[in-house]
């Protein structure tokens, strides 16, 4: 096919998604779709994601469509370049299907938190996708593309990638570079990817991994170079953190990591238990360090340098205050006060140090269980399987807790993934592989074995 | 804390924002009773490769040049509505 053709296809598909209320775009147009296409069909070789549409989460810049963050405080902004991401994607020859909604900023965990209203989860309308990059993982999930770019600060792809049945991939912080990706929490923001297949993941992260002048944090590394596919996992020590199985974890998420650990004992991996006993302070820890570095990073939407501004009159900072309660939503305003306070005088070393703390003990947890001879850790995803509408918005702090088991690897800058394990009364149950820093290849390769003996669509028992 | 942040909150708005963030405050205030973490093990995060570079100026190769984001570009200089003169009075 040509890149016009599956341009062409996508546009269908994505006019079928919106028209089903499915509410995962927030920009796409079949005139930019075939301008797209045109570029790719120009192009003089075939890149390794020739004529692949991906869709791109809403925080990730581009100049050809908007880029509102799901924030109105953003509506209609058009950014003057491509993110680092978006320019890799048009050098292997791939194309930006959409814009993708997501909770404001990327503040949420169930896609619930954008201006533009919430996304449905594409197998049972009533529930939600998860967050904050609900819409991507709906799209890939409903087969609307192929790929999808994300991004994670705390569990963002990983957790909506567990609840809609597709898999997730967050890379070592650094990996990817942030250049075009509006920051929320700087020192925990990387760009992710969702896929249908642990395979089609490790491609399109291959291709967007690497340094960047543009970002100075991105890391002089090797290339992740895809494994040949391993049949067996003999010589592998997968370890199971005990904290991440507690006696209350959902029965249908307990019985599809419970299969799935029987598969990787078949495929013959050694297992062992191991600890992370600092893993359990891991969300408080990130409910201090992200707001903190949400509460500086947002400060520029203020009217004046960017974001709508707001009639006020009086002085500047009238301006600025009028622009910004009116321009953000409520989960960013609590964020962005929660990060205020923990960072002012008097407050600072209670909670700011005493969270920077705690997470150098998280990083210190997993680095001894790897020197400890773990090649992988194993774990549930998120503790349920997607939640209704509405069961959370109500109590903040029952919200953050969905992100129980993603949390601790972003704090600790490590790769980590999430990949389909089974369903629990017909919705998708993820299971989550958290690697050494730069050991993506080996647990794209252990994800992959495991995904080729398992039966992701199968109900648990 | 409103004020510090440079955030508007409608006084209809108020009760239900101190009650969310008493909730908040008081989860993640559960690390301040955890004592002095910072003796010990200090793990540094992530891998142990960056180096550092050059500092360098790259251009920066914008996909729409900056006389395209401004009504008016004059002698190097943006020419852009003074503060206030686009609201209503």
């Amino acid at each position: 096919m040509s890149a016009r053709e599956v341009a062409l296809a996508v546009g269908a598909r994505l006019g079928e998604a919106d028209r089903a209320g499915l509410n995962a775009t927030l920009a796409w147009s079949e005139a930019a779709l075939l301008a797209e296409a045109e570029r790719v069909d120009a192009l003089p070789g075939q890149g390794p994601l020739h004529a692949l549409p991906v869709a791109i989460k809403d925080n990730i810049v581009t100049t050809g469509l908007p880029t509102t963050c799901g924030s109105r405080i953003l509506e209609g902004y058009r950014s003057p370049f491509d993110a680092t991401v978006i320019r890799r994607l048009h050098a292997a020859g791939a194309f930006v299907a959409c814009k993708t909604n997501l909770d404001e900023f990327a503040m949420g965990s169930s896609t619930e938190h954008s201006a533009f209203g919430r996304v449905l989860h594409p197998m049972d309308h009533a529930r939600v996708p998860g967050g904050s990059s609900g819409g991507s993982a709906a799209l890939v999930a409903a087969g609307v593309v192929p790929m999808a770019l994300g991004s994670e600060t705390g569990g963002s792809v990983r957790q909506p990638a567990s609840f809609c049945g597709v898999v997730g991939v967050k890379p070592t912080y650094g990996r990817v570079s942030r250049y075009g990706l509006v920051a929320f929490g700087s020192s925990l923001d990387c760009v992710s990817v969702f896929a249908r297949t642990v395979g089609d993941a490790a491609r399109l992260l291959g291709v967007i991994a690497g340094p960047d002048p543009r970002d100075a944090t991105t890391l002089s590394a090797p290339p992740i170079t895809p494994h040949a596919p391993v049949r067996s996992l003999s010589g592998t020590t997968i370890g199971l953190p005990r904290e991440y199985f507690p006696g209350d974890l959902d029965r249908g998420v307990r019985a599809a990591c419970d299969a799935a650990i029987a598969r990787l004992r078949e495929l013959g991996a050694t297992i062992v238990e191991v600890s992370l006993p600092h893993s359990a302070l891991a969300v408080p820890a990130y409910y201090i360090i992200a707001p903190a570095e949400a509460a500086a990073n947002l400060a520029r939407f203020d009217g004046a340098r960017y974001g709508a501004r707001a009639p006020a009159g009086g002085d500047v900072r009238a301006l600025y205050r009028a622009t910004r309660g009116a321009g953000f939503g409520a989960e960013v305003r609590r964020r962005i006060l929660v990060g205020t306070y923990v960072l002012s005088a008097g407050y600072y070393d209670t909670y700011y140090g005493h969270a920077q703390a705690v997470r150098r003990r998280i990083a210190g947890d997993f680095s001894h269980a790897f020197a400890g001879g773990v090649d992988f850790l194993f774990t549930p995803t998120a503790p349920t399987t997607a939640f209704k509408a509405g069961e959370k918005t109500g109590d903040p702090v029952a919200m953050y807790l969905a992100d129980v088991f993603v949390c601790p690897a972003s704090l600790a800058g490590l790769p980590a993934m999430s990949l389909p394990i089974g369903r629990s009364e017909g919705l998708p149950i993820g299971g989550q592989l958290i690697a050494p820093p730069l050991a993506e290849a080996g647990m794209l390769a252990t994800a992959a074995a495991l995904e080729r003996v398992l039966d992701a669509g199968a109900e648990v028992r | 804390m409103a004020a510090l942040a440079e955030l508007a909150v409608a006084p209809a708005d108020l009760a239900e924002l101190t009650a969310q963030m008493d909730r908040i405050v008081g989860f993640v205030a559960q690390l301040t009773a955890l004592g002095d973490l910072s003796i010990g093990a200090a793990e540094p995060l992530g891998p142990r490769v960056t180096p550092l570079r050059d500092d360098v100026v790259t251009p920066a190769d914008l996909g729409l040049g900056p006389s395209d984001l401004a009504p008016e570009f004059v002698d190097g200089f943006f020419v852009v509505p003074r503060l206030g003169a686009m609201e209503e009075p």
